[in-house]
């Protein structure tokens, strides 16, 4: 029993909050084992994982801002109609005016940004909660959208279509496989293992108690298969796809934001302010500075997103944008946020996003229809929220977990997780 | 450390084996697309069928259709319909998810035309066929055949029947019309009013057919959204400003929302029923035909496009090139795409029985 309360509480840290993960990491695999199984092993082919990424990332991204804003007590929904707006002010940028599409990409960043701090003005300097600026600003920029487009679709031109739907490039001796996407999953595992290396110099160097031996290795090994299936598995794809472009963009923010809101005091001012905002502000975190980031941040990212969608779609659209807010809502929440804030992470809210992707695409490849694939959606929501809920009141962390416990020996390979899901207890989420 | 570093190793290295044993080996499907193509595929081959949305009555029947059709012809069918809020990117998960099972032809009834190129390309590319229905799928290479309704016929012939009724009502002219076209973002819409101007314009150069307001230019005929209310303002308007005297023989609009807008305004002005044409058989219009109100409508039979593109999918699976009848008109902003246009029908109070004969919705009203 002392090597099982080892794993539970070392394996990906012992706190609830990452606990709850686990929990959500158990139901990603969960969900993804039962959809091989049903569509005769469609969900993990090459091409299936390659599109689910691509079809997703943009979500995902948006999740990476909403877990923020959610975790300082706000809420954004005007994410979509953000997205629409850049996008297609991006697209004419490049048909209509001619900018070259790196240009275009980062006028659509400044267009995120000027979004991003009239709403955070109004949040922060003038406290019009969050819930009805983004209100307002769901009408506004979707009406903008429809003002400059005219309700047309508006196409654009192949570079710029690469950061939705390009791979990274074949180069190397034929192996076989996608060289530059190997290259990526060695890197990747060679990180892994790095990291773990340094986590225990560190627990040691401060005299704290490291994980046992067996459990980094377990780890790591886990990590490191996790890692190399998935390589190969991209690395695999038809000639000429691999791993996407928009996968290494959504990769890139997620572990510069995870370092972000773990690792550095702007980051963990978020978590003080949602967890207890006077409290916070009484020991010196400026408030209004980071509700305004907040905010401001939301919409260059939903600013990034649109244009990934627009790159995917090769156009822009009057339709882009609708319901996406409410995707990367459900999202973090899926993934363990607090409604009140102060709790969740980028990591978890990832796995959340995956869950409904991972729902929607293998109900898809069963041919079920969008109406019931709705209904199935939003009842997972009310479910991982209400267990979550339910458990906070009873004082347990998980209903899978306390069902899993009678069957769980010593030597149980525990589920896998996704390369981002690996966390130092130390310095774990907690309120502020 | 150093007993760290060697389990480390060791499990790890297992680790690696076990995925890279679990994967097989190296890179599928780049070799069997090239040469299958001209040789067909199995009869019972997955068919994959992307709708838009389930927000008109014609989309859910035409994907009823498909699901009947498609059966009895011995395919697997899979029918989708873009959601009621996401319809975009549903429609492209859904392309995506059709040829990872490995469709053989995928139709496309496209929510947005230009969307879906990344889509389109990715389903070509694993081997499938790509069929745009009714609308065309624009900036594509990859698309293959596109079938529908001769659009530019249709305006032809509510052109012709606007002439034709008038002619019939008062055997001489000059006859007073007023002209009016669809929403100027609607790329069909353009092609209405240019196939019905194909038909007045010699008659209105020759003095014929006057267009009493003298709004002539599609920036002055337009009707915004195809909002009946737009058109009913509109139609208020020209009756106030040209038609305090003279009298107004005929009004062509382009469907049949708009005609029964026009009737109504016509009606509250006090005015004797002009001709008025129409498009698309609506329950409400059938009816104004035959108690002899509105002119004419369109029939754009559903049953008949869907038909055709069965015919479609059957010649590809025997490895057959599909019946195309314009392989000239329709450039989708890539390449020119091989059609299959089918011819609409006009229907007036005359004809109606028979054209809706077959209609169970429809033959009833005109009994």
């Amino acid at each position: 029993m002392s090597r099982l309360k080892d794993l539970q509480k070392n394996l990906f840290g012992g706190t609830t909050s990452n606990a709850r993960q686990f929990g959500m990491i158990f139901t990603l695999v969960a969900i993804v084992v039962l959809f091989q199984i049903l569509t005769d092993g469609l969900t993990l082919r090459s091409d299936n994982l390659i599109a689910l990424f691509q079809q997703n990332s943009y979500i995902l991204i948006l999740a990476i801002g909403m877990l923020m804003v959610i975790v300082a007590g706000h809420i954004d929904l005007s994410v979509g109609s953000v997205a629409a707006f850049a996008g297609i002010l991006v697209a004419k940028s490049m048909t209509e005016w001619d900018l070259p599409w790196p240009a275009a990409i980062v006028f659509g960043l400044a267009i995120g940004a000027a979004i991003g701090a009239w709403q955070g003005f109004w949040v922060a300097y003038i406290g019009v909660p969050a819930f009805i600026v983004t209100l307002a600003g769901m009408l506004l920029f979707r009406g903008g959208n429809q003002f400059i487009g005219n309700a047309q679709s508006i196409p654009v031109p192949e570079g710029f279509r690469e950061i939705g739907s390009g791979f990274l490039p074949e180069f190397g001796p034929n192996t076989g496989y996608n060289n530059a996407t190997l290259l990526l999953g060695l890197a990747a595992a060679l990180a892994v293992v790095w990291r773990e290396i340094q986590a225990r110099k560190t627990r040691r160097a401060m005299d704290a108690d490291p994980a046992p031996m067996w459990i980094s290795v377990l780890r790591m090994a886990i990590m490191v298969g996790v890692i190399a299936f998935a390589a190969l598995r991209f690395a695999s794809g038809r000639v000429g796809t691999s791993f996407p472009i928009s996968g290494i963009i959504l990769l890139v923010l997620v572990i510069a934001y995870s370092f972000y809101t773990r690792n550095t005091a702007g980051g963990r001012h978020i978590y003080a302010v949602g967890g207890n905002s006077r409290a916070a502000e009484l020991s010196g975190v400026k408030l209004k500075r980071v509700n305004f980031f907040v905010m401001m941040n939301m919409s260059v990212l939903a600013a990034l997103a649109g244009m990934i969608f627009v790159a995917r779609s090769a156009a822009s659209g009057p339709q882009d944008g609708n319901g996406w807010e409410l995707d990367a809502i459900a999202a973090v929440f899926i993934g363990g946020a607090a409604v009140a804030g102060g709790i969740g992470t980028i990591s978890g809210s990832i796995v959340g996003g995956l869950v409904m992707a991972v729902l929607n695409n293998g109900l898809q490849l069963m041919g079920v229809g969008t109406d019931r694939v709705q209904i199935i959606k939003g009842l997972v929501l009310l479910l991982a929220v209400a267990i979550d809920v339910y458990n906070k009141s009873q004082g347990r962390f998980s209903i899978i977990g306390s069902l899993m416990r009678p069957f769980r020996r010593e030597d149980s390979a525990p589920p896998a997780s996704p390369p981002d899901a690996e966390r130092e207890p130390a310095k774990a989420a907690v309120s502020g | 450390m150093r007993k760290f570093f060697g389990t480390s190793v060791v499990a790890i290295s297992a680790a690696a084996m076990l995925a890279l044993a679990g994967c097989g080996s190296g890179r599928d499907g780049d070799s069997d697309s090239g040469g299958e193509a001209a040789k067909g595929f199995a009869a019972n081959s997955l068919i994959g069928v992307a709708l838009p949305a389930k927000t008109s009555e014609n989309w859910v029947l035409a994907g009823d259709l498909f699901s009947n059709g498609l059966k009895e012809a011995g395919f697997q069918a899979d029918v989708q319909y873009a959601g009621a809020s996401t319809t975009v990117a549903d429609q492209q998960a859904q392309i995506t998810a059709m040829t990872t099972k490995g469709a053989k032809v995928i139709v496309i009834g496209a929510t947005d035309a230009a969307q879906l190129s990344t889509q389109v390309a990715a389903a070509h590319a694993a081997g499938a066929k790509v069929i745009a229905y009714d609308r065309l799928i624009k900036n594509t290479p990859d698309l293959d055949y596109y079938v529908a309704f001769d659009n530019f016929k249709v305006g032809q012939l509510q052109g012709q029947a606007l002439l034709d009724g008038m002619k019939a009502k008062k055997p001489n002219g000059p006859y007073n019309i007023e002209l009016f076209s669809g929403s100027p973002d609607d790329n069909n819409a353009g092609v209405f009013f240019d196939g019905a101007m194909s038909v007045l314009k010699p008659e209105i150069d020759k003095g014929t057919v006057v267009v009493a307001s003298g709004q002539k230019e599609v920036k002055q005929t337009a009707i915004q959204g195809w909002k009946a209310e737009g058109a009913q303002a509109r139609m208020d308007q020209l009756l106030t400003s040209t038609y305090g005297s003279k009298e107004l023989d005929g009004v062509l609009s382009p469907n049949d929302t708009l005609a029964r807008a026009i009737l109504t305004s016509v009606k509250g002005a006090g005015k004797p029923t002009p001709v008025v044409t129409g498009q698309d058989s609506e329950v409400e219009s059938v009816k104004s035909i035959v108690a002899g109100e509105q002119y004419m409508t369109i029939n754009k039979d559903t049953r008949n496009l869907v038909k055709e593109t069965i015919n479609m999918v059957k010649a590809l699976q025997a490895g057959d090139k599909p019946q195309v009848n314009d392989t000239k008109s329709y450039n989708n902003g890539s390449k020119v795409v091989d059609t299959y246009l089918l011819p609409p029908v006009a229907v007036t109070k005359a004809n109606a029985a028979e054209a809706y004969a077959s209609d169970p919705k429809l033959a009833p009203l005109t009994k």
